[in-house]
């Protein structure tokens, strides 16, 4: 880590070790479909979780009630210790605590590149336009896209529009990122160029949750590794232990299956 | 050899009664008078006249919405009011029974393209005669004369023409009412029906409704405490029969009939339980316009 | 042809009234279908079914009802818009058989007018919506700043119709109280029995030049956004 990294990750990385987001007792239904069972997760500030699990297995679904995109049935969400607020203006201040990177990318397709970071501190952190634009480039340089910020997101590739989509989450400075998938949309040549910064952000103490098949990825950076089934949390532990010595029959399973070639 | 033999139903509030009586949905105050046809009516070979003679029925399109003058209630069989008489009294000289005539609905807007579509046979539906008409299609007459009033709630202060200026007026869209309306300084508002005008006169959305007195004196009758007809006449309206210029015959035609009528009386009766239910006596007949050679 | 030429100032005056009615139902539709619309997409389940059901009703009732509505049976409940003759406008004024057309129109056509523009905006994928969200956007400030500016080139097409639509409807007013331009035509006709043919042509005329204009600004609109782009 340089030092000019451990400067700016100073603040995240005090404290490190407190609970940051704590699920607690969640359930979540479609309909008569029981799509989170009793999920209980405890994700401490600065730690990297990588939840992993077959399609449908609840992982995306998870990963969204964090910031309430989806509602959960029952039990609690915690952030920072307050609980998750249900509508209005409270909750659009905690999904400003909370970035978010999609499987899609979603910028926002009638804005610049530049204007798709600004908008969030300029909308909701009331920073003045100059402050702003100064993050936004600060951003898109350290994702490699500096010299694109004046292009429509169609213009650039599906690898830059998401590493855009990242320095769009980091311009709110975020308590927390959330990563739904994020390389699973991207041709693979493009996947690298998007985990290297998210490994770059993992090393620099950013507290994040993400959902994804990269093997590679959760060796390398991840903390914990927490395995989904049906609905259900069916085991976590560290990447090292996860991936050498799965303890469930469905983790063997799984991992049989996409580790084979 | 002509003869009209006319008997006045005196059964006729007997048959309104009965009608009510039946929970009928149509109006009770249309009076009507018996007429026979004509049982041996001549006219010269191909003319207009044979031709309906010949087929025994005939179409007339009347007003429905005025009552007095053509009326049908939801309810009616045939329209009641003094066009629909003045149109037995032609149709049986033409040696048509009453129920052979087709009665047709016709509006302000359709009566010319009715008769040069040749789609009713006569218009008699408080039809003015003017010369714009008279350019397009045929008008005998006038069998009646009456002139613009002004229908107002019975607590108005507007007792004529004079008192409209700067007030808003209701009468039918496009109607000449509304123009003469327009030209003594009122506003005019114009409606798809004389019930809707009236409905904003008892609203009191509108000072008055305008039009010719014989209409409005119609609707007065109907509701005398909420409503009254006042001023004196500022236009003259000349009622006459549309014909279709295909046929300049049978403007002759009508005018004989109608003179007939006015000199055996028929004219008066059919006034006098119609628009003179509302307590008027019958005027004198109108002069006829000559025909054109 | 000189019943309407002889008349030019009473034919102009017609078509300004339908012009005026027009703008003024347009505008306003305009505003409530967009907070109808809003609230239809909205996180608030009863304004959504409030305006799901005032979309649902003013959509299915024919226009004509509507203003029988307005103009027949809310006056017999005392509801006049009498009041409203107060305001002047200029040296005109505002007449309340206006009003109640205006209002007539705006109920009718802001149904309308809230199903274009919700489909506008279920053309905008839901991702855009949720982003926005993500970076704590509250709920109009999604739609004012990402939703709506990307549903506003769908819902060009739909909405010039809609306009065209209310244009032409404006000539319902003819029958209450209103002098626009189908009336004028009506009272030309009256007065002019022998000239109907030519009278109908030149009103029909002047409502062809208006949607025109709409259509003719409809595909500006949607070119000068398509370049934006």
């Amino acid at each position: 880590m340089t030092a000019e990294a451990a400067h700016e990750s100073g603040q995240i990385q005090a404290g490190r070790g407190e609970p940051l987001v704590v699920l607690d007792g969640v359930d979540k239904w479609y309909g008569s479909l029981h799509v989170l069972q009793d999920i209980n997760l405890t994700i401490t500030r600065g730690e990297v979780v990588v939840v992993i699990g077959p399609s449908g297995s609840g992982k995306s679904t998870l990963c969204r009630t964090i910031n309430r995109l989806e509602t959960i049935g029952q039990g609690s969400i915690t952030l920072d210790g307050q609980p998750l607020p249900a509508e209005g203006k409270a909750l659009a201040n905690l999904r400003a605590e909370v970035g978010m990177v999609f499987q899609s990318f979603n910028l926002f397709a009638h804005k610049t590149i530049l204007e798709n970071v600004t908008l969030g501190p300029i909308r909701v952190r009331k920073q003045s336009k100059d402050d702003a634009e100064k993050l936004a480039m600060s951003l898109l340089e350290r994702v490699g896209i500096a010299h694109q910020a004046q292009k429509y997101p169609a213009q650039l590739s599906g690898g830059q529009q998401q590493r855009v989509a990242i320095a769009r989450a980091l311009a709110m400075e975020p308590k927390v990122m959330l990563f739904d998938e994020p390389t699973s949309a991207l041709d693979p040549e493009m996947i690298k160029e998007v985990l290297d910064v998210m490994v770059d952000l993992a090393q620099r103490g950013m507290t994040m949750v993400v959902v994804t098949h990269e093997m590679g990825f959760a060796r390398t950076a991840a903390d914990r590794v927490v395995f989904m089934a049906d609905g259900a949390i069916a085991e976590e532990n560290t990447p090292e232990e996860f991936f050498t010595n799965p303890r469930t029959e469905r983790a063997q399973d799984f991992l049989g299956k996409i580790l084979k070639h | 050899m002509r003869t009209t033999r006319i008997k006045v139903a005196a059964a006729a509030a007997g048959i309104a009664l009965l009608a009510a009586g039946c929970g009928n949905a149509g109006s009770d105050e249309g009076e009507t008078r018996d007429v026979e046809a004509v049982e041996d009516a001549q006219f010269d070979e191909g003319t207009r006249m044979a031709e309906l003679n010949e087929a025994g029925e005939i179409t007339i399109g009347v007003k429905y919405d005025q009552p007095g003058i053509g009326f049908k209630g939801a309810g009616d069989e045939d329209p009641v009011g003094f066009d629909p008489e003045i149109g037995k009294i032609i149709a049986a000289n033409l040696g048509i029974d009453p129920e052979n005539i087709n009665w047709v609905e016709t509006i302000s807007d359709n009566r010319e393209p009715f008769l040069q579509e040749n789609e009713v046979d006569l218009v008699i539906a408080s039809y003015s005669i003017t010369d714009e008409r008279r350019e397009v299609v045929g008008q005998a007459g006038p069998y009646y004369v009456t002139g613009q009033q002004l229908l107002v709630p019975s607590d108005s202060d507007i007792a004529d023409v004079a008192d409209v200026e700067g007030e808003e007026v209701c009468s039918v869209t496009g109607s000449t009412s509304l123009d003469n309306a327009r030209a003594e300084g009122a506003e005019p508002r114009g409606f798809d029906t004389y019930s809707e005008c009236v409905d904003q006169v008892l609203d009191g959305t509108v000072a008055a409704m305008t039009t010719d007195g014989a209409i409005l004196l119609g609707y007065a009758a109907e509701q005398p405490e909420a409503l009254k007809v006042v001023g004196e006449p500022f236009s003259e309206e000349r009622y006459g029969i549309g014909y279709s210029q295909d046929y300049p015959e049978l403007c002759q035609f009508i005018n004989d009939t109608l003179e007939q009528s006015f000199e055996d009386g028929s004219w008066e009766e059919a006034f006098d339980i119609t628009l003179g239910e509302s307590g008027d006596d019958a005027p004198e007949p109108p002069a006829l316009d000559e025909c054109a050679a | 042809m000189e019943a309407v030429f002889g008349n030019f100032d009473v034919y102009l005056a017609g078509f300004g009234l339908t012009i005026g009615l027009a703008v003024v139902s347009g505008v306003l539709s305009l505003l409530l279908g967009l907070l109808l619309a809003a609230a239809r997409v909205g996180p608030v389940p009863v304004l959504a079914r409030a305006a799901g059901l005032y979309v649902t009703l003013f959509r299915n009732t024919p226009l004509l009802v509507v203003f029988i509505f307005i103009a027949i049976a809310l006056p017999r409940i005392g509801i006049t818009f009498q009041s409203i003759e107060v305001i002047a406008v200029g040296d005109y004024n505002v007449s309340a058989f206006f009003v109640r057309a205006v209002v007539a129109l705006t109920l009718y056509t802001s149904a309308f007018v809230c199903e274009a523009i919700r489909s506008g905006i279920n053309a905008v994928p839901v991702g855009q919506a949720e982003a926005a969200r993500a970076i704590g956007l509250d709920f109009g400030q999604v739609m004012r700043l990402v939703v709506l500016p990307q549903a506003a080139r769908a819902v060009v097409p739909p909405m010039a119709s809609v306009f065209i639509a209310l244009t032409k409807n404006t000539s319902i007013a003819a029958a209450f109280g209103i002098a626009e331009a189908a009336a004028t035509m009506r009272r030309f006709t009256n007065d002019n029995a022998d000239q109907r043919v030519e009278i109908f042509l030149l009103v029909a005329l002047g409502y062809i030049v208006i949607v025109e204009a709409i259509a003719f600004s409809s595909y500006a609109l949607e070119r000068r956004w398509k370049v934006a782009r």
